[in-house]
């Protein structure tokens, strides 16, 4: 095919929705560096990056930068396996700058493999941290949903640490939807507090970290409602969890 | 006054150059300006695609250190490395949502697209903020239809024949209407993009 006949699909490629042929012809046109092909892909990229500008604005924690930083070695966390990881990670990097090189797809491999080291560290701290919070001496905790069919799970609550939510029989939202936790006040009157969005498992469950101290002198109760996916101020009925805070025995 | 979102974009441009030297030299207070400077849009953009907030940021982690280990191929110069650190931000999020749904992974496509020296001489400045009220303004005009058959390929990834399969509607149909909506954008977001 000639550039003219491919005119149409430089959009449907950046967009990643281009057939056979045309997806392998752009695709060999842009390997063998035809100017057209590269102009072309480059504009259609460009409109598609833009799209990227159209989700609904939200921010990050705080320990997320943090976390990345530390990944790189910028700052040390506490003692735990992050830095034992992070030193793998950056030997294997090393090693995928060495064999690099001389040997592409051995490359490719330690790539990989890095990876996939970086997702079990990923993995390791946030399992690192919903254990650290159950194995508290301060955790408490309590099960929710017992007498109905859906959902259903336990709520443990630490008050330095956080709560962590693990339930089940929690399907999907379906799209445009997502799950919002929310902080239930003891004080009549005062409103719930977004506590943020999440989304359960295919198979219905969700384990929900949230860190940091919750008071539970003025928080009764850990809810959660389904609501549009950029979240809501106040919460919409139904409630399909409330789960109390139990207060840490003396 | 009109000049202002090209002066802003000139700059951006050149504090994007910096800033790439800087990484690849390794100097990680540069990760750090990445992350302030493109953090926030990764996050939104990841969270639209897997609406969880953990898991979200998880991939953002993924992205920036992706980015900071693959930046040595970016020609500093040429390159703009918004675009490329959102497109992998983009691949990172649809390939969780793939992996945890059951779908089969676009290997050959991610990694294509990782790429960055496909970046080159893209204008950084595309991901400044006066441009979202453009973006926004594009897609209202779009129909409904259109729009969605859009969201379904940018924020879930979803190949035309899977968009027929969710929307319950022929293929012919949908391919139209992802043809329609694109000459749409083209027309509003291209000249926006060339001319940024």
């Amino acid at each position: 095919m000639n550039c003219s006949e491919l005119r149409d699909h430089y959009e449907l490629y950046a967009l990643g929705l281009a057939e056979e042929p045309e997806r392998d012809e752009i695709h060999a046109h842009l390997g063998r560096g035809c100017e057209v092909c590269m102009s072309e892909t480059k504009r259609a990229r460009e409109m598609v990056a833009l799209l990227g500008g159209s989700a609904a604005p939200a921010a990050p924690s705080p320990k997320l930068r943090r976390r990345i930083l530390a990944s790189v070695g910028v700052e040390h966390r506490g003692f735990g396996w992050t830095p034992l990881f992070a030193g793998s990670t950056a030997l294997l990097l090393a090693a995928a700058v060495y064999f690099g090189g001389r040997e592409a797809d051995f490359s490719r491999q330690v790539e990989r493999l890095t990876d996939q080291s970086r997702a079990q560290i990923i993995e390791l701290t946030r399992l690192n941290e919903a254990f650290a919070l159950m194995n508290g001496a301060d955790t408490t905790v309590t099960s929710f949903g017992e007498k109905k069919p859906v959902p259903k799970g336990k709520l443990f609550y630490n008050p330095a640490k956080g709560a962590l939510l693990i339930a089940s029989n929690l399907p999907p939202a379906p799209a445009g939807k997502a799950y919002e936790l929310w902080l239930i006040p003891k004080a009549k009157g005062a409103n719930p507090v977004p506590a943020g969005m999440f989304q359960s498992q295919s198979d219905g469950t969700v384990m929900r970290l949230m860190p940091g101290p919750i008071d539970a002198n003025t928080t009764a109760a850990i809810a959660v409602t389904m609501e549009v996916e950029a979240g809501v101020a106040a919460p919409t009925p139904p409630i399909l969890i409330v789960a109390p805070l139990a207060p840490a025995l003396q | 006054m009109f000049l202002l979102p090209i002066l802003l974009a000139f700059r951006s441009t050149e504090a994007d150059a910096a800033l790439i030297v800087r990484l690849q030299r390794r100097e990680p207070q540069a990760l750090a300006e990445l992350y302030d400077r493109y953090g926030r849009i990764a996050y939104s953009l990841i969270l639209r695609v897997v609406r969880d907030a953990g898991i979200a940021e998880d991939l953002v982690q993924e992205t920036f250190l992706r980015v900071w280990n693959r930046v040595q191929a970016f020609d500093a110069q040429k390159g703009a490395i918004g675009p490329w650190l959102l497109a992998v931000a983009r691949n990172r999020a649809i390939d969780y949502i793939r992996s945890t749904g059951g779908r089969e992974r676009n290997t050959v496509e991610f990694e294509e697209t990782d790429h960055p020296s496909l970046y080159t001489d893209m204008e950084s400045g595309i991901l400044a903020s006066d441009k979202a009220r453009v973006v926004k303004a594009a897609l209202e005009k779009l129909s409904p239809n259109q729009r969605q058959v859009i969201e379904l390929a940018y924020f879930e990834g979803l190949s035309q024949t899977e968009m027929a399969a969710r929307m319950g509607q022929p293929l012919g149909t949908v391919k139209t209407w992802v043809r329609a909506a694109l000459k749409v954008l083209r027309d509003e977001l291209g000249a926006q993009a060339v001319s940024a």
